[in-house]
């Protein structure tokens, strides 16, 4: 005998699917990789014309500004116009039953996986203008992820708060960046401690954390946001 | 004792306090190697912790409302938020002139300083949101969620000279056993500290009664904006007229 298939899925495949249809907005819109991105290497080439060509000094200082270039723009790629939802998207989200929670963990999950592209295309930009010291690059990978988790998830968090606002994306980037500082922290610190043969594991315990403590709170304000969406 | 607290006395009592501290932190003996420099730690010190208590009564408020929606923890929350803005920002200022003669620079990247700037714009940020905000359960709502996410700075401010080596000194009186401090210049320190205690609660109802008039003339102000019913319906008139 056939199962009968569940009419409403699981929350793991609502997430899935929210993630999925903020990806191909995406996908149509181009925001965040297009133009945000193209953005972002820009600053990267600004700086140097700002503080010199000084290639020492740009070889010590380079993987601080992609740090900093990735949280500051990466705000931007979290904040993106096409993952506003209206009051009509709204309405039938809440209709099909979709929790809160859920509905804020596929926004944040589209996030991420947008914030890791985008630190992958930076990251070639970054290496080609400053030249930095690449050795203990192999805890980039586990750094890439954790960093675009806790972005994500503050920028979804203050997107939820600023939603509807005049200003949303200035005043979601002023909610977020402070918030952020122990991300960058631990992003810089991680790669240093690599490079002088130091074990990093702590500043990714760091980031881990962090990670760990804003999608608690983040959930745990799930309905509070709802109501005030 | 409410009354005490919070009628008339508290101005009374709250500028002896003051004029007492401020006594207290000019005959209190000068410090061995700073001199009368240090003397700046009877308000910094202070305004510091100061700026720890309000964001924690705004953490508390902001639990407050979303437990129970009711109007008057709202008020508090801001007040006291707006108050411990206020706070940090002396401390940074009186840190930053006492650092000068000390360390030599206005400003240093020590991890206490750079995170109680941190904590300034993340508080910022917080009133930003509200002011951002026209509806008031709109405003109150995302406000108390913030405020909650917020506080996570705090700790993060006072165990920084733990965590990371730090040019800033490491707590003296907030920490495990006997407070390393002079004796008579930790009760002119808690002198200061009930001092601005005070001070505190009197920039907090002054905020709050602030706060209801705002509410009120918000609301008069909604009222006369709106026509009456009967303006909603028209007299009848002819096309092309």
């Amino acid at each position: 005998m056939r199962q009968v298939p569940s009419a409403t899925p699981g929350p793991i495949r609502q997430c899935a699917e929210l993630a999925r249809k903020d990806l191909r907005l995406e996908l149509r819109a181009g925001e965040a990789l297009l133009v945000t991105a193209p953005f972002g290497a820009v600053a990267l080439l600004l700086v140097p014309l700002a503080i010199g060509s000084d290639a020492p000094l740009l070889r010590q200082v380079g993987p601080g500004l992609y740090w900093v270039v990735v949280l500051l723009f990466g705000v931007l790629v979290t904040l993106r116009q096409s993952a506003v939802e209206g009051p009509a998207q709204l309405a039938m989200l809440r209709l099909c039953g979709v929790h809160p929670a859920v509905r804020l963990a596929g926004r944040t999950l589209a996030n991420a996986v947008l914030l890791v592209a985008f630190e992958l295309l930076l990251t070639p930009v970054a290496i080609a203008l400053y030249d930095p010291d690449l050795s203990g690059w192999p805890w980039l990978l586990p750094l890439f992820p954790l960093i675009a988790v806790g972005l994500a998830v503050l920028g979804t968090l203050a997107s939820a708060l600023a939603h509807g606002l005049a200003g949303r994306t200035t005043l979601g980037a002023l909610l977020v960046v402070p918030l952020a500082a122990p991300l960058v922290l631990g992003a810089t610190q991680t790669l240093a401690a690599a490079r002088y043969a130091r074990q990093p594991w702590a500043w990714l315990f760091l980031v881990l954390v962090i990670d760990l403590l804003i999608i608690v709170a983040t959930a745990l304000a799930a309905r509070q946001l709802e109501e005030s969406a | 004792m409410t009354r005490i607290l919070f009628g008339r006395r508290l101005t009374v009592v709250g500028v002896v306090a003051m004029s007492a501290g401020l006594v207290a932190a000019m005959v209190a003996p000068p410090d061995r190697v700073q001199g009368d420099v240090q003397r700046l730690m009877y308000i910094h010190v202070p305004a510091a912790w100061l700026a720890y208590l309000s964001f924690a009564v705004t953490l508390g408020s902001s639990v407050g409302w979303l437990w129970r929606r009711t109007a008057r923890y709202d008020r508090v929350a801001a007040a006291s938020a707006e108050v411990g803005v206020f706070f940090t920002g002396l401390a940074i200022v009186l840190g930053s002139i006492w650092g000068k003669p000390t360390w030599g620079v206005w400003w240093t990247w020590d991890p206490r300083v750079v995170t109680t700037a941190v904590m300034f714009f993340v508080y910022l940020g917080y009133l930003a949101l509200r002011r951002a905000t026209v509806d008031s359960v709109a405003r109150a709502r995302r406000s108390a969620v913030f405020g909650v996410v917020a506080f996570v700075q705090v700790p993060i401010v006072h165990m920084s000279v733990v965590w990371w080596r730090a040019l800033h000194q490491p707590p003296t009186v907030l920490k495990p056993g006997d407070p390393s401090i002079d004796h008579v210049m930790l009760a002119t320190l808690l002198l200061n500290v009930l001092a601005f205690t005070l001070l505190y609660l009197l920039l907090l109802r002054a905020r709050m009664r602030l706060a209801v008039v705002e509410e009120e003339l918000e609301r008069t102000s909604l009222g006369e904006g709106q026509e009456l019913a009967g303006n909603a319906v028209l007299a009848p008139r002819l096309e092309r007229s």
